[in-house]
């Protein structure tokens, strides 16, 4: 059955990495954790426990991950800020996969979500028939949190209305929710907490408040230090994602994923990554995660269309369509990019500068 | 127990600046009650010992040994208030026990480290930093985390027992000599020094005190090295043969900066203030308070610029600090997860929001103090008795501070001390500018009150304490030094400017003796050729002295007949200098404007010589025709130059035939200087309009670039009068042309102008 799904949570993926490190398990558990925090530690950075292989799952300055835990073992709520891509979801996903087992209590943060979303709404049907009760009583996944004493995760919640927002406020000072319809009060249990993300590419969509800020321990997680770090994620999630998706293509060579992390950084930072020439910035953030999926998708091309190794052709489809997000300022960036800086890297670069350019002539 | 661990005395192994090492050496201390206490330190300097007891003294401090001779070396020896040793030696004062530095004497540091300047040719102190960056460079990749500083505060500072601190420091120190030993650079210097650090152990115990009765305190490095029966103390015959350098040394206060910005083991720590808190704290016997203190601190910080930090904030900062604590196995939070849950808890996750208020809880801004006149040198004690004297006291402090002086006499005051303090005080705040002291610095002040008054800035700070020790080579006291330091500099002047920057120097330190010497030098110099601009320097700076010599209560008469010398010769090859490309002429052209200058301020400096010199060089069509643009322009400003041979001049160079470019250059020269003169003068943009209007349209470009630069610093407003003008000339409204000409570039126009750039301006 599980072959057919798409995309596994977290603790279905990692079930026997989080099940080795439960019996590996030697310093105290938190009430309501599965395991210690040294060990949410050890899943998400890496390392072993009893005989199984734990591996890194956030690529990246461990001690963010440790103010991460650490937070949550204070009952604080924790904050995820980043550029678009630098793995927020993916950290708060694991996260809570460690720590409860489960990553599935999210309320996605929208324009259309509603503050029933974060409390509690009515089945109208049976709230019709019988009137308030329990049964009739559809659970937010904040407020399954509560009961259960285990962590809700809000993604994006910058894109939420502030009366939204606003509704967080109480649940995470009185960390108590009311039900004035059958005069019941709910209590949040030990080990309640909300994991948030949010953007700082969309800070201006809904400001967060100060004093739903003030309720929050806020980490900011960074695009990758280096070319090699991000390399690395590069790789780490390619491999995995094309395991599950059957891209009947092998893996893209070191060499393609460097030139693919060496166009993304230089981009984004506007310079070259020898720091010796300034270049012009796209519109798109093109983050580590844009450059995975694009990867993925090139290995799709591949597979389906050509000989299942990824070629220059492959990838420039998918480069430009990364890259050129607005027509006209990110045509020309791409363009003096081409010219200036990809032609003349040498004979490596050569053949994908070349599919680049006849791509960009088509248009 | 065997006979050979009987001998031994107590040994307590440190870390320097180690609030938990000074705390629990005291604990050790009053438990073993020794009547000796054997400190590493230079063993020469134990005359600084007592000063140190003072209750004057507030830490931090620092001994600084330095050599006599040039280029001079010098080794630090820093303490806070938390330094196990300075606790060690005030233990020793409290109780009335021995107290005595074992280490190298200084004279053989700076002579080793004098050897080693001679052997690598290279700079020691970076050298120095390398050496110690090996052992630490490896402990920190064995300590994860981010090094050794918080392994370190982990495991040893919070330690909360003496027992602990103790063992742990001696494992620590025996598992680094393990890892290192034979590998440094300094290797052959350490073991040299624990040979010696034997021996004085080995005379005290000669001199009747029981092993028992001695404490050593010293490095955990050094207590397996020290202990070690096999290693034999080192003899006389060695000794004699180790390095020396001709050393001095002095007591000089230091600053938590300075400490901060010394990082590496033994010179100083990153976080001096967080570390006092630490200190503090076990003081209490409270082993959070550091934690609560850093925070707190860091909030009041925060609040204090205006950002609102609450107190719920700094209490959820603590909890996560703690509880990051607790998953590096910590019992107390370091000061990494102090820092990291500021930021998460106050900072919004923004490190950098938080940067000032690190800065200021981490490093602070303490400065130490010495009681009046101990061991300094004779210049430290002159200049503290002079900052006594000119009631400067206040600015001897680590942030910066103005003062203005105001060097006319104040004839409110009976005494002439008083009446002239000011001019004292800048007297004594230029010798020290001289010295290259980094305590004062002056500050550019405006036109209007330049002859009497001056701004400096002054900040104190540990650099300027080593600088002055520096300064004692040059001579017994401030003044001395100075003076040494302006006639070094007269003699080795290659020019008369420089020279006359001398004598300017003595000048404003008030040195008469200096300023008749640097005379006599220029004097003898003057003879030689000297270029326009060289003389033009020079001559204003004479002039200065001059004018402004009553100010100083300086006789500057001796100057005046050097002047009347100079200028000549500047009048001289004036016509000649002028011979020149664009490029010289903007010198030669301030050379000239300094000149008049000159010329004007003293009567005894000849008019007509200087008029005449300038009418050749406006009059003549071979010399660089901006420069003779700009004579004409100097020669109407002081009323030498007629209407009608201005207008004879500009018909001459604003004709056709002349080229483009040189008529162009003579107009830029011409509108440098008074140019209301100018713009009041109809007739002048009368021929200036006819003149554009016959040249071709090649000629123009090339006239246009100059014209450009001519009219370029302008203000709008004489843009405006120029505008009227024309105006009138052209029959127009003024108001449409001044539209005209203060619009900025229109599309077309810019790339007009951006061809410009094409052109081809090599004739």
């Amino acid at each position: 059955m599980e072959q057919n799904i798409l995309r596994l949570p977290a603790e279905q993926l990692f079930q026997k990495e989080i099940d080795a490190l439960i019996a590996a398990e030697r310093d105290p558990v938190p009430t309501g954790w599965r395991m210690s925090p040294k060990s949410v530690r050890t899943y998400i950075c890496g390392g072993r426990a009893g005989g199984v292989e734990i591996t890194p799952k956030y690529i990246g300055q461990e001690r963010l991950v440790e103010i991460a835990i650490a937070t949550l073992v204070t009952d604080r709520a924790l904050l995820l800020i980043g550029e678009p891509g630098t793995a927020k979801s993916w950290l708060s996903e694991h996260l809570t996969a460690a720590i409860n087992g489960d990553s599935t209590k999210v309320v996605q943060g929208t324009a259309g979500t509603t503050e029933e979303q974060i409390r509690y709404s009515w089945n109208y049907a049976m709230l019709i028939a019988n009137g308030p009760s329990q049964e009739a009583m559809l659970k937010s996944p904040v407020f399954r949190a509560m009961e259960t004493g285990t962590i809700a995760r809000v993604e994006e919640i910058s894109r939420c209305a502030s009366e939204v927002q606003d509704a967080l406020i109480s649940l995470l000072s009185e960390k108590r929710i009311s039900v004035p319809e059958l005069g019941e009060e709910v209590a949040a249990r030990k080990g309640f907490s909300v994991i948030a993300t949010a953007n700082t590419r969309d800070k201006g969509v809904n400001e967060m408040s100060a004093a739903l800020k003030r309720r929050f321990n806020i980490v900011v997680l960074p695009a990758p230090a280096t070319l090699e770090a991000e390399m690395e994620i590069v790789n780490t999630r390619v491999a995995q994602l094309s395991q599950g998706l059957d891209l009947n293509a092998s893996l893209p060579p070191q060499e393609t994923v460097e030139k693919v992390c060496t166009i993304f950084r230089e981009l984004r930072e506007g310079q070259t990554l020898d720091r010796t020439q300034k270049l012009k910035t796209t519109s798109g953030v093109l983050s580590t995660a844009e450059a995975i999926s694009l990867l993925c998708n090139s290995m799709a091309l591949a597979g389906s269309f050509g000989s299942g190794k990824v070629s220059d052709e492959d990838l420039a489809a998918g480069l430009q369509g990364a890259v050129i997000k607005e027509e006209d300022k990110d045509g020309v960036a791409w363009k003096e990019y081409l010219e200036n800086v990809m032609k003349k890297r040498g004979l490596k670069w050569m053949g994908l500068y070349r599919a680049c350019r006849d791509l960009t002539e088509d248009r | 127990m065997t006979n050979a661990n009987t001998r031994r005395p107590h040994i307590f192994g440190i870390r320097h600046l180690s609030p938990a090492g000074a705390f629990y050496l005291r604990t050790y201390l009053e438990e073993k009650r020794p009547r000796l206490v054997l400190i590493e330190g230079p063993s020469d300097l134990g005359d600084v010992l007592e000063p140190i007891t003072r209750p004057e003294t507030k830490p931090p401090i620092a001994i600084l040994a330095y050599t006599k001779e040039t280029p001079v070396e010098t080794i630090l020896y820093p303490f806070a208030e938390y330094s196990p040793e300075y606790q060690a030696i005030l233990w020793c004062r409290e109780r009335g026990a021995a107290c005595r530095f074992m280490d190298l004497p200084s004279e053989v540091f700076l002579g080793i480290a004098r050897q080693r300047l001679g052997r690598e040719e290279g700079p020691a102190s970076e050298r120095g930093e390398e050496e110690r960056l090996n052992v630490y460079a490896l402990l920190d990749e064995q300590a994860g985390e981010d090094g050794h500083e918080t392994f370190w505060e982990r495991t040893l500072e919070q330690t909360n027992r003496a027992q602990s601190y103790h063992q742990g420091a001696n494992l620590f120190g025996e598992s680094l000599r393990e890892l290192s030993a034979g590998q440094e650079e300094d290797w052959p210097e350490i073991l040299v020094r624990e040979a010696y650090m034997r021996r004085q152990i080995r005379s005290a115990l000669a001199e009747g005190f029981d092993p028992g009765e001695i404490v050593v305190v010293t490095g955990a490095y050094h207590v397996q090295g020290l202990l070690d029966p096999q290693a034999p103390p080192m003899s006389d015959r060695e000794f004699a043969l180790l390095p020396r350098a001709q050393a001095s040394h002095t007591l000089m206060p230091y600053s938590d900066y300075r400490l901060s910005t010394r990082s590496g083991y033994g010179a100083g720590n990153k976080a001096p203030a967080y570390y006092q808190l630490i200190w503090e704290g076990l003081r209490r016997g409270e082993p959070s308070y550091a934690a609560s203190a850093y925070l707190t601190r860091m909030a009041a910080f925060q609040r204090q610029q205006g950002m609102g930090v609450s107190s719920a904030e700094v209490i959820e900062a603590l909890r996560l600090a703690g509880s990051l604590a607790k998953l590096r196995g910590g019992v107390q939070p370091a000061l990494r997860d102090l820092r990291d849950a500021a930021v998460t808890c106050m900072g919004g996750g923004n490190p950098a929001s938080l940067a000032l208020a690190r800065a200021d809880v981490e490093i602070g801004t303490r400065i130490g103090a010495l009681p009046q006149g101990v061991s300094r040198t004779s210049i430290q004690e002159d200049f503290y008795r002079q900052l006594g004297e000119w009631k400067l006291e206040k600015y001897r402090d680590i942030a910066a501070q103005d003062l203005a002086l105001d060097l006319r006499e104040n004839r409110n005051v009976s005494s002439r001390k008083a009446a002239f303090l000011d001019l004292y005080r800048s007297f004594f705040l230029h010798q020290l500018r001289v010295l290259g002291i980094c305590f004062a610095s002056l500050q550019q002040v405006s036109q209007d009150n330049a002859t009497w008054a001056e701004h400096w800035v002054l900040r104190w700070s540990p650099e300027a304490e080593i600088q002055l020790v520096e300064s004692a080579l040059k001579g017994d006291t401030v003044a001395q030094a100075a003076s040494f330091l302006l006639k070094e500099q007269a003699e080795s002047a290659g020019s008369i400017s420089g020279v006359a920057q001398v004598i300017e120097d003595a000048f404003t330190c008030g040195m008469e003796a200096a300023l008749h010497y640097a005379t006599g030098a220029l004097q003898a110099m003057a003879v030689d050729a000297a270029s326009l601009e060289e003389l033009a320097q020079t001559a204003s700076r004479l002039s200065a002295v001059i004018r402004y010599g009553s100010i100083r209560n300086l006789e500057a008469a001796p100057l005046t007949p050097i002047l009347q010398q100079l200028f000549l010769r500047a009048c001289l090859i004036l016509p000649g200098a002028c011979v020149c490309d664009e490029a010289a002429s903007q010198g030669i052209a301030e050379a000239m404007e300094k000149l008049n200058r000159v010329q004007l301020a003293h009567e005894f400096l000849e008019q007509e010589l200087w008029l005449g010199a300038l009418e050749e060089t406006a009059r003549r069509d071979d010399l660089n025709t901006r420069l003779s643009g700009f004579a004409a322009a100097i020669l109407l400003e002081r009323g030498a130059m007629d209407e009608e041979s201005l207008r004879l001049q500009v018909l001459r160079r604003l004709s056709r035939g002349v080229p483009a470019q040189l008529g162009a250059g003579w107009f830029e020269g011409l509108a440098g200087k008074n140019r209301y003169a100018l713009i009041a003068r109809l007739s002048l943009w009368e021929q200036l309009d006819a003149y554009l209007a016959s040249l071709d349209g090649e000629e123009f470009k090339r006239a246009l670039v100059f014209l450009r630069r001519a009219f370029a610093d302008f203000s709008s407003l004489e843009k405006d009068e120029i505008a009227e003008n024309l105006g009138e000339l052209w029959g127009l409204n003024g108001q449409q042309v001044s539209e005209q000409l203060n619009a900025s570039l229109k599309g077309e126009e810019q790339k007009l102008v951006e061809s410009l750039g094409d052109f081809d301006f090599d004739l």
